[in-house]
């Protein structure tokens, strides 16, 4: 009796307990609305006067106003202070604030979608092709800032190439700052260099050579899976940069053009005697045990095998691999790694469009001069500049002043407190004002060394294809791709030559041959407009 | 008392039966604690495992790394979900009711009206543009609390709940002198607790759950809920696994393989303690609500 009495006691306490935290919530809760509700007035208010001021040959500063941007991705858990330093900078100079957001990368693509199509008031946004950029621009979602530029950001008006800007150009617009920041990222493969000299196996050089340096790996260490985990990736790009198959707009799945050098001879690849050949020379790798048999649905990275010692190859771009290493320089000093890029099949590379990220201006911006006028001095201001994309000197870094090399984090910092200050600060990238970090992979500097010495313009990116004639081909296509041609590309079938004869039979029904019309149809158009034989 | 021995066998295989079931009910959740207290090499080497050979507190030092953040994000939760299902217990309650009294003259066309909702819908967007331009509540706790607060669905069942207690309790408190509201809440609601239990689980479970609206309209860190921080950490592992990791500097790095683990048993295990506790208390109700049909 007392114990039930106890009892119901308790559950009286917690049910007061809860009612009071609720009550205690509420009222907190109520605060926000009105400070928020308080905010926004001030902004709409600013924005009636904003378009007097385009009059004046020097802007006019004299409202203050409080600007909206959005940057893809997660804060650093210091941007908060981070901002705040730059807010002060930016209203001494420009009378402005600017309140940063971060789309989080949880549905980041329909976060985006919806800040676009919903007329949020943004007053700039990062843009990117591979965040559909064009896609958007065509839309008209972007503000055309061809008239704003000269006058509200001079100087990125005129450091920015010619061939930049027509990369962003739709039409006659201009709907995006481009990034000023030649970056290659081809695809490539990282290795075990050690082991490599170890079982003194021939330099990297081409197929062969890789062909006989995972076989001797294999030979002399049956335990280790040389691409251990997917690795999707490492044959298929490798495919496709072997035989120097370029994709176009970005990912075209299975139609390719069949050189740089003739992009309109297009073709699907898999009805290529190179695809023959190829498919039969994978199925010797997966039997001589290069990669597993489950490798297809294997989630692991192939990366994570050359951690715990059981790979030796990983398909990375010059970037990622000279983060893999200095990762691994730090987890696992005793492995020595390789790259190899495969822009050395055909000895050429080609550098990532300019708009592979820039920053854009919605269209139903409030204040997109003053917006202009704060990312002219983020871009070129290196104060600015690198407060944002590198944190507070003297806690995340430190500069060395020889214009090159930073050190993160700074002296006297403890690198597990203050981590690497690293936001998607991509979009106002401008090479001159960059930095990297010292002590950190030299292979890349040279890679890039490499590449701007047989650089070649990036023709094949552009295109712009959204797919809509052939939407129900599209889909059909990429089954018949996952269900039959991803096996065969690595060698997971009995025999490759029926194998290959189905696949190629479901393709021509799934209408692949309609596909290649329409991707032929928009490059033609494409190279005529840009003058490309 | 002797029972018979075909429900003593029956009794025997029962257990078995269940004991195995909730055994394997137990198990992933075991792999994940386990797992969180492995360390990270051996997963990689020889994946999870139930009894981890390198026992360790690194992902959990590294979850806590930042307490505040976590703590913050308990804080958010419990508030929108005691807030979110008690306001909307009310709201739900009071609507069933009204619909449910005869004496409302248009009750079948309103409730017709709420029903119709449930067929059609704006859509996303349609939804996001009224939220965040037309009442302003992007960034805001009432983002989260507002939009789930009443459901179509909720009233429909409370209001046939309400209609199980008899009309002349309504009409002898009427005669005593009862207004509509004193009816309301010295009368419907002590005997609908049943129902409002129901209901006010289904409401709590969805306030906790959610993560898509916070997803949506909530933009500065400390005001995130738990399971979109939770949702968050594995959200930007997976987009490393895309090809825009191509485009991403160097040193963005997937979170590990334990430290997904640590966050899940951060994340869910106060709730697994706390669930028989507040169930009991459901259980109760659902039975007291059947006996009386």
């Amino acid at each position: 009796m007392a114990q039930t009495k106890r009892k119901k006691a308790g559950i009286g306490m917690l049910a007061a307990l809860l009612l009071a935290t609720t009550l205690a919530g509420c009222s907190k809760d109520n605060n926000k609305p009105s400070a928020s509700g308080s905010a926004s007035p001030n902004a709409s208010a600013s924005g009636n006067t904003s378009p007097a001021a385009s009059e004046a040959n020097k802007p006019d500063i004299s409202k203050k106003v409080t600007l909206n941007w959005y940057l893809l991705g997660d804060a650093h858990k210091d941007t908060e202070k981070v901002v705040a330093e730059w807010n002060k900078m930016l209203e001494q100079d420009l009378n402005t604030t600017v309140k940063l957001n971060f789309t989080s990368w949880t549905d980041w693509q329909t976060k985006y979608n919806l800040l676009l199509t919903s007329g949020e008031k943004i007053d700039m946004i990062f843009a990117s092709s591979w965040a559909d950029y064009y896609k958007f621009a065509k839309k008209g979602a972007f503000m055309d800032l061809k008239d704003l530029l000269p006058t509200y950001a001079p100087e990125t008006w005129n450091t920015v190439p010619k061939q930049d800007w027509d990369d962003v150009s739709v039409g006659e617009s201009i709907f995006a700052v481009p990034s000023t920041f030649p970056e290659y990222t081809p695809d490539g493969i990282v290795y075990r260099e050690d082991w490599r000299q170890q079982l003194n196996l021939p330099e990297i050089t081409d197929l062969n050579s890789i062909e006989a340096y995972l076989d001797g790996v294999k030979k002399a260490k049956p335990k280790v899976i040389p691409i251990n985990g997917k690795a999707w990736n490492e044959q298929f790009y490798l495919f496709l940069s072997n035989f120097d198959f370029k994709q176009i707009g970005g990912d075209s799945g299975l139609i390719v053009a069949k050189s740089y050098d003739t992009p309109r001879d297009i073709v699907a690849y898999p009805f290529t005697q190179e695809f023959e050949d190829w498919v039969k020379r994978m199925k010797t790798w997966a039997q001589k045990g290069f990669w597993s048999s489950n490798t297809l649905s294997d989630q692991q990275e192939a990366g994570d095998g050359i951690k715990t010692g059981n790979g030796a190859v990983y398909w990375r771009n010059p970037a990622g691999a000279g983060g893999f290493i200095n990762d691994l320089k730090k987890s696992n000093p005793d492995i020595q790694l390789g790259y190899f890029p495969f822009t050395r099949f055909h000895n050429y590379a080609t550098p990532n469009l300019s708009i592979n990220n820039g920053m854009a201006i919605p269209k139903s911006a409030a204040n997109p001069e003053r917006s202009l006028m704060v990312l002219d001095k983020l871009r070129n201001d290196p104060k600015y500049f690198n407060l944002m994309t590198y944190g507070i000197a003297g806690l995340h870094y430190d500069d060395l002043g020889d214009g090159k090399h930073i050190v993160v984090p700074a002296k006297g910092q403890d690198p597990k407190v203050v981590t690497k200050y690293d936001i998607a600060s991509w979009g106002w990238r401008y090479e001159p004002n960059m930095r990297s970090e010292e002590g950190g992979w030299d292979g890349l500097d040279k890679l890039n060394e490499e590449f701007k010495a047989e650089s070649k313009p990036n023709i094949f990116a552009p295109v712009l294809m959204d797919y809509q004639e052939v939407k129900t081909q599209v889909t059909a296509v990429n089954q018949v791709f996952q269900q039959y041609g991803q096996p065969l590309m690595m060698g997971l079938v009995s025999d490759p030559e029926k194998a290959l004869a189905t696949y190629r039979e479901k393709l021509k029904k799934a209408g692949i041959d309609e596909l290649l019309a329409y991707v032929q149809k928009q490059t033609n158009a494409y190279l005529d407009e840009k003058g490309i034989q | 008392m002797k029972t018979e021995r075909s429900t003593q066998v029956f009794n025997v295989a029962g257990y078995l039966i269940l004991t195995l079931i909730s055994l394997l009910c137990l198990l992933p959740f075991l792999l994940i604690i386990s797992g969180s207290f492995t360390a990270e090499t051996e997963i990689l080497a020889d994946g999870f495992k139930l009894i981890p050979n390198d026992f360790t507190l690194l992902a959990y030092k590294a979850v806590f790394s930042e307490p505040g953040q976590i703590l913050k994000a308990y804080q958010v939760t419990i508030l929108i979900t005691l807030c979110g299902t008690l306001v909307g217990l009310f709201l739900t309650s009071m609507t069933g009711y009204v619909l449910s009294r005869k004496d409302f003259l248009y009750r079948n066309q309103l409730s017709f009206f709420i029903y119709f909702t449930t067929l059609f819908s704006g859509g996303l967007i349609p939804w996001y543009i009224l939220i965040v331009r037309y009442l302003d509540l992007k960034d805001s706790y009432l983002s989260l609390v507002l939009p789930a607060l009443v459901g179509a669905w909720n009233i429909i069942l409370m209001k046939n709940f309400i209609k199980s207690i008899p009309e002349s309790i309504v009409e002898s408190a009427k005669i005593d002198g009862a207004g509509d509201f004193t009816i309301y809440r010295k009368l419907i609601l002590p005997l609908s607790t049943p129902g409002l239990a129901t209901i006010g689980l289904f409401m709590a479970l969805a306030y906790w759950n959610d993560w898509f609206s916070a997803n949506l309209f909530i933009t500065s860190g400390d005001k995130y809920p738990l399971q979109f921080l939770l949702y968050k950490i594995l959200a930007s592992a997976a987009v490393l696994k895309t090809n825009i990791a191509g485009n991403l500097s160097a040193d963005m790095k997937p979170p590990a393989e334990t430290l997904k683990m640590a966050a899940a048993v951060v994340v869910t295990g106060p709730i697994i303690f706390l669930y028989p506790f507040v169930q009991r208390f459901f259980v109760k109700g659902l039975t007291i609500g059947a006996i009386k049909g």
